[in-house]
């Protein structure tokens, strides 16, 4: 689990415990304002669209166990000060949310605060959440009240110590960081792009991996008035890239149709799902509409890049590694990793991806190479269907000074401009990860 | 192999009106009497079958073994199966020397299942503890004899001469009288229409006349396979046939519940069907491809063993880790192997003591050769496998119990092994062949099974592991005077068994106990510990973990007592000639014993290590030097002397040493199958990774032919391996390692 | 699609993404090139593609269409395949075989390439598994044809 989204540091616990010493209280225990005064009724319709709308939120990938009853929680997020767990969220009325309200379900989703105002955790993304429109939540509640089976699992306590377990400190942060609105289109733009921005910000809580957090732990920005905006960031172990326009880290070589068929077939041309988004693929983006996808491109495309941060466009040189035996990590290059991606770096596309123009080779942060390479991919399933080819994992043949090596060179052969990468990083990251399992993960949402 | 069952001498055995169609046609013989058929120009010749069936004594029916071609080749069905060891190319020298016949004149096939192939001295047929042509020496010597006497009556009855005008020269029978000649291949069919003479009266040649035994005769599979021509289970080709992958239960015991997606799955490309199979779940399709990816998507709700699990069940809280822990706090009760003189009082007295606890890993047995199985029903309702096996009887009887089907209608296949070392072995849970029946019975088309890598690592059968407590004294001039080993460990014949057997399970401890060293007090006993996984034999056995325990303590009691490990060995082995020779042989071989640390041409600074072992009926010492890479053990060299006492095959034996060191050296540097959670956390090379070329060491063979009785060779080279360069490392480092493997420890 | 192997056409129907090992051995009954670990591991499967050496569980076949795949089964029509068969026969480097026709192919595409490579270049060559352990024969034999030797 310690791959998981959330799970590295507790900043955004420990800096509102130290600002929340002066403010009132009934701030922080206060229960916020509903729009949803009464319960809707419920129609297949609805719960199907609240089932849509799940998949869009990708709510199973943490509240749901591999071979477990879905949605009774249990995923383990490791913090410095101690363990949270993702909780019940089936119609169970005793250790799920089946006594929850539409109100008390909107409240929890969009700002955080469970029913006897008891603040969540900002692992729950409500920060994106709270852009989800009155309409989906209602659906999504129709979902999780009529479309889920009940499960009596009990909720597994935080093993945080007090007083660093007080969550009211959480409100203060909410009223800094969360936003209190739900997604205004933008006049300026077309119904598409509004889709695309509605999805990538909302439901899809894209920003939650990709965009770089400040030092309370918030995301630097929610939507694209904010440069730092799915701009890349690093997350428990995993380099979520940039998802702007940045010919190197980002998308800026990617087509609006590259970009949809990523998400819904977990390949194209240019690269091939891995780490965290092997999750977020598995669980959510293939099961959006095409329509849906379509919008995230278009919108994803609108995102300006950053030269300054990106550098200077990657070209492709012609390079055999077969021809630079003597440089360190081409040996190793050329006994592991070529019959796969190819002594050019080309890759066999868009089975194997190539690791020349990779945004893991060319990025300033490495984590993402040094992770895949020490615990291979996890498997994608696509369809229903799991990959053809996987990534193995290394860790056992390679030391720490033959995967800097390796990627070393990788990161300066075909054109790839990156920084060399240190032995003492492998040997973090390995300390601190476990290889991806070589068979399928599925999570059911029913 | 391919060749072989196309040749059109096999097409003029078919039955009249049979179709001719290589891939449905019997490539080898079914039973003994099948292989009468296989006799070239003969219809089944009742005198054949009578005296198939009037001969007893083992490895006196000829025609079962022999068939003698008109090109003057001879087709052999061997008794033991060819997975590497050369046990081929060994019967053919064996058999040749007798019956007169070059060796490369010989072709060689498995034998099917029957009494008539049971060869061994000890009235089994196995290929597997070193044991064939040891085992099977004078009968097959014998079998040339029997052969070579009734081409010789042949000859007589032909050119109208008495036999003893006759002798023979290789391949043909000679009238020296009148210079004519006959070959073999010419007399064959008259000959084995003849009665097999007594075996009383044959004759064998002195063993100073030899041409072929224990000479360096080349391989007769080396050519085809260096061509891929060479047939292995996994590519067998039966006309009609589907092809199968499984999906088994992540924990042994876990039942199949509901498939969410059979419908989905059922619909994949070329999908057949879909199969609920004892603890997994299977899909039949026309190509192994399409099969594998769709059973890989098939979504099981495994269910927890049910009441009626007859399986050694797998707990999710399992990890070898924690076992090795629970073997370390096991006080016992233990039952002695061996108890010698007065522990206590030795002990007691000593001037020194000298305590020590080691342990060793799991390992896989990582044959290259994934498991597989070819399963056809036929018409008449018997029914065809092929399978890679190591005991051919045992796997019939089994698929008999299993089937319910008459032993006679099973015709067993035994194509040639992709490495085996132990992993095909009739052991529940861990083979393909009753899946693949099973499969082959619902669809009524014959099914070939291919487990992949990953099913592979989930369902193989583990080499034990051991945690042994070692007390030593010393006497006043630091000689050992007393040693104990008691070893918490459950051995693989025991845990096939389910239970611990009235005497002590040898595998368990052999290696610990049988050492030559003279110790005038020594206790060796076994705590048995019943353990939650599947347990299995591993090339060498017992002998593979516990020479490296016994033969790293007797180093520390060198230490201890300021001994030269060497000179200790020498002391403890004098009047014991045979492995004083063998260990001053590898002394010797090695330029003299320089145990160091010292510096190297190359500037390494390295040191040797020296152990020995006496598994199989043979013995072995081996010198180990070692320098220290990047924090890591390279091994350069290994010398090894050997001597089983004597041999058929030098070159087949230097080449045995070569891969006996390797899988010696592939566990003391890298392997060690890890369970976490109830599963093993690597299911393929890349996290299970075996010994790779580059860190393979340059192997040096003396063979030492002492003349005592014949021991094994498949084995006996590799339990030396793994103490040897633990005491070169100590030596260099100062650092003593008790458990393997050594990547697990950093060294500077 | 239309497939080239030892010198002839084979039209064969496979998805796009089918591992070549597969389409090889089932569809087109060449059984002499093995599947050891599907995963690029062990190189029992190597293949040469335009006279490169490859692990054919790894290359899906959509990608080799139009390129020259030469298998173990033809390896003796190859001149320097033929030289490296007889230096395996002579080393008598197999033992149970089944790498064997991996580590064939890889000398070859070798000593294709280059014809007296160095110790580095035969290392980053020479890198399948062999669980029977004739690595040392192996770099007996290729060191002899590196060297132009009898074989």
């Amino acid at each position: 689990m310690s791959n998981r989204r959330f799970a590295t540091t507790a900043r955004w616990l420990a800096v509102p415990c130290l600002l929340a010493a002066g403010l009132l209280a009934w701030y922080v225990t206060r229960e916020p304002a509903s729009p949803f005064t009464t319960d809707t009724a419920v129609d297949a319709a609805l719960v199907s669209r609240g089932e849509y709308v799940a998949r869009l939120s990708d709510c199973v990938a943490c509240h749901s166990l591999p071979g477990k009853t879905p949605f009774a929680g249990g995923l383990e997020m490791a913090t410095p000060l101690g363990a949270i767990h993702a909780t019940n969220i089936t119609p169970d009325r005793e250790h799920g949310i089946g006594a929850y309200s539409l109100a008390d379900f909107d409240r929890a989703v969009r700002q955080g605060v469970a029913p006897g105002a008891r603040r969540l955790y900002p692992a729950m993304p409500y920060p994106s959440y709270a852009k989800l429109s009155d309409d989906d939540v209602r659906a999504l509640y129709a979902f999780f009240m009529q479309g889920v089976q009940p499960s009596a699992e009990a909720n597994i306590p935080s093993s945080i110590p007090w007083p660093l377990n007080m969550r009211w400190p959480i409100a203060l942060w909410n009223g800094l960081f969360a936003p209190a609105h739900t997604y205004a289109a933008k006049p300026s733009q077309d119904a598409l792009w509004n889709r695309g921005a509605y999805i990538v910000q909302g439901p899809g809580h894209c920003g939650s991996c990709h965009t770089p957090r400040g030092l309370a732990f918030n995301e630097k920005a929610l939507d694209e008035s904010g440069t730092p905006f799915l701009a890349g960031a690093l997350l428990d172990g995993w380099y979520a890239p940039s998802l702007r326009q940045d010919p190197n880290t980002g998308l800026g070589r990617w087509s609006e149709p590259e970009i949809v068929q990523f998400l819904k077939t977990g390949r194209n041309k240019h690269a091939v799902v891995y780490g965290s988004m092997t999750e977020a693929f598995n669980n959510s983006t293939q099961f959006m509409a095409d329509d849906d996808l379509a919008a995230i491109a278009r919108y994803l495309k609108s995102l300006p890049g950053d030269p300054a941060r990106d550098g200077k466009p990657w070209q492709y040189q012609a390079v055999s590694a077969a021809g630079r035996l003597d440089a360190p990590g081409a040996h190793t290059y050329v006994t592991r990793c070529a019959s796969c991606h190819g002594l050019d770096g080309k890759g066999q596309p868009e089975w194997m991806p190539p690791l020349a123009g990779a945004t893991s080779m060319l990025a300033k942060e490495n984590a993402s190479a040094i992770n895949i390479t020490l615990n291979g991919s996890q498997r994608i399933v696509a369809a229903g269907v799991p990959d053809a080819y996987r990534m193995p994992a290394f860790r056992e043949q390679l030391s720490d000074q033959q995967i800097a090596e390796v990627l070393s060179f990788a990161r300066s052969a075909w054109g790839n401009e990156a920084a060399a990468v240190d032995a003492k990083a492998v040997a973090k990251l390995r300390e601190h990860t476990d290889p991806a399992s070589s068979s399928p993960i599925i999570l059911h949402m029913r | 192999m391919k060749r072989r069952i196309e040749t059109p001498q096999d097409l003029l055995d078919l039955p009249a009106g049979e179709t001719i169609n290589l891939s449905r046609r019997r490539f080898v013989a079914g039973t003994a009497i099948g292989a009468l058929v296989l006799g070239f120009g003969l219809p089944v010749g009742v005198p054949r079958v009578q005296a198939a069936a009037a001969t007893a004594e083992r490895g006196t029916q000829v025609p079962a073994f022999l068939e003698i071609r008109p090109d003057n080749t001879v087709r052999l069905l061997c008794p033991f199966m060819e997975g590497g060891q050369g046990t081929y190319t060994a019967m053919a020298q064996i058999v040749g020397e007798e019956l007169d016949m070059d060796p490369a004149q010989f072709v060689v096939d498995s034998a099917p299942p029957g009494e008539a192939y049971v060869v061994m001295e000890n009235g089994m047929r196995i290929t597997g503890g070193s044991m064939s042509v040891r085992m099977s020496y004078p009968t097959m010597r014998r079998l040339g004899g029997l052969a070579r006497a009734m081409l010789l009556q042949a000859a007589a009855e032909q050119l109208g001469v008495p036999v003893s005008e006759l002798s023979t020269e290789p391949g043909k029978v000679l009238h020296a009288a009148s210079g004519r000649s006959l070959a073999y291949g010419q007399l064959a069919g008259r000959a084995m229409d003849l009665p097999v003479p007594d075996p009383a009266s044959i004759k064998l040649r002195d063993p100073g006349q030899f041409r072929w035994i224990g000479k360096p005769v080349r391989r007769l599979d080396a050519y085809d396979k260096s061509t891929g021509k060479a047939v292995f289970s996994i590519d067998i080709k039966v006309d009609d046939m589907l092809h199968a992958a499984v999906q088994h239960a992540p924990r042994l015991g876990m039942t199949v519940g509901n498939m969410r997606n059979e419908a989905q799955v059922k619909a994949m490309q070329g999908v057949h069907s879909v199969h609920t199979l004892p603890g997994a779940v299977a899909v039949v399709a026309e190509r192994w491809w399409h099969a594998k990816r769709a059973v890989e998507a098939l979504q099981v709700d495994w269910q927890e063993p049910g009441a009626d699990n007859t399986l050694r069940v797998m707990p999710a809280d399992f990890s070898s880790a924690g076992w090795l822990d629970h073997l370390a706090a096991q006080t016992g009760p233990a039952r002695d192997d061996e108890h010698e003189g007065d522990l206590a009082a030795a002990m007691a007295s000593a001037k020194t003591t000298v305590e020590a606890s080691y342990r060793n890993q799991y390992v896989n047995h990582g044959q290259l050769e994934p498991p597989s199985a070819t399963a056809r029903f036929n018409p008449d309702g018997s029914l065809e496998v092929w399978l890679p096996n190591q005991a051919p009887d045992m796997f019939r009887a089994d698929i008999a119990k299993r089937t319910g089907l008459a032993p006679e209608q099973i015709t067993l296949h035994s194509p040639l092994l992709g490495g085996f070392f132990g992993r095909h072995f009739l052991y529940e849970s861990a083979n393909p062949y009753p899946q693949a029946i099973a499969l082959a019975k619902a669809v009524g088309r014959p099914v070939k099974l291919i487990w992949t890598r990953e099913e592979e690592f989930l369902r193989d059968v583990l080499r034990p592991v051991a945690v042994v407590k070692f007390r030593a004294g010393l006497d006043a001039d630091g000689m050992p005077v007393a040693i104990e080993a008691v070893s918490a460990t459950e051995g693989p014949t025991e845990a096939l068994a389910g239970k611990q057997g009235e005497k002590i399970d040898p595998t368990a401890l052999e290696g610990l106990s049988g050492k030559a060293y003279a110790i005038p007090n020594k206790r060796i006993a076994q705590i048995y510990v019943k353990g939650p996984a599947m347990l299995g034999y591993w090339r060498s056995v017992g002998n593979s973990l516990n020479d490296f325990f016994y033969e790293s303590f007797l180093d520390e009691l060198a230490d201890k007592g300021g001994k030269d490990p060497y000179e200790l060995r020498l002391h403890l082995l004098r009047g014991n000639p045979r492995l004083t020779t063998l260990l001053q042989a590898v002394a010797e071989l090695a330029g003299g014993w320089k145990p160091g640390p010292f510096t190297a041409e190359d500037g390494s600074k390295r040191a040797r290590g020296v152990a020995m072992a006496s598994p199989f009926g043979s013995h072995a010492a081996v010198i180990a030097e070692v320098s220290i890479e990047n924090g890591q053990v390279k091994v350069h060299d290994i010398w090894q002397a050997i001597d089983p006492g004597s041999i058929v095959n030098p070159a087949i034996i230097e080449a045995q040493v070569n891969g006996a060191v390797a899988l010696g050296l592939s566990q003391t540097l890298l392997e060690e199958a890890v369970w976490q959670n109830g599963a093993p956390r690597a299911r393929n090379y890349d996290l299970y990774p075996i010994l790779p070329p580059q860190r393979m060491a340059r192997v040096h063979v003396r063979i030492v032919q002492s003349g005592e009785k014949m021991g094994g060779i498949g084995e006996p080279p590799l339990p030396a391996v793994a103490p040897a360069v633990a005491n070169a490392v100590a030596r260099l480092t100062g650092q003593r390692v008790r458990s393997l493997p050594l990547d697990r420890h950093t060294f500077s | 699609m239309e497939l080239r192997i030892n010198q002839k056409t084979y039209q064969v129907e496979a998805e796009a993404d089918t591992p070549l090992l597969w389409v090889i051995r089932d569809d087109l009954g060449m059984t002499g090139t093995k599947y050891g670990c599907g995963l690029a591991q062990c190189g029992a499967c190597s293949v040469l593609v335009d006279g490169n050496v490859v692990r054919a569980c790894v290359t899906p076949v959509a990608g080799v269409v139009g390129r020259e795949i030469t298998t173990i089964e033809a390896i003796e029509e190859d001149a320097i395949g033929k030289r490296v068969v007889a230096a395996w026969v002579e080393h008598q480097v197999a033992q149970c075989g089944y790498c064997q026709s991996g580590q064939v192919m890889a000398a070859t595409a070798l000593l294709k390439h280059t014809p007296k490579p160095s110790d580095a270049q035969i290392e980053a060559a020479m890198v399948n598994l062999c669980r029977c352990g004739t690595y040392n024969a192996i770099h007996a034999a290729v060191h002899e044809l590196a060297e132009g030797g009898k074989a």
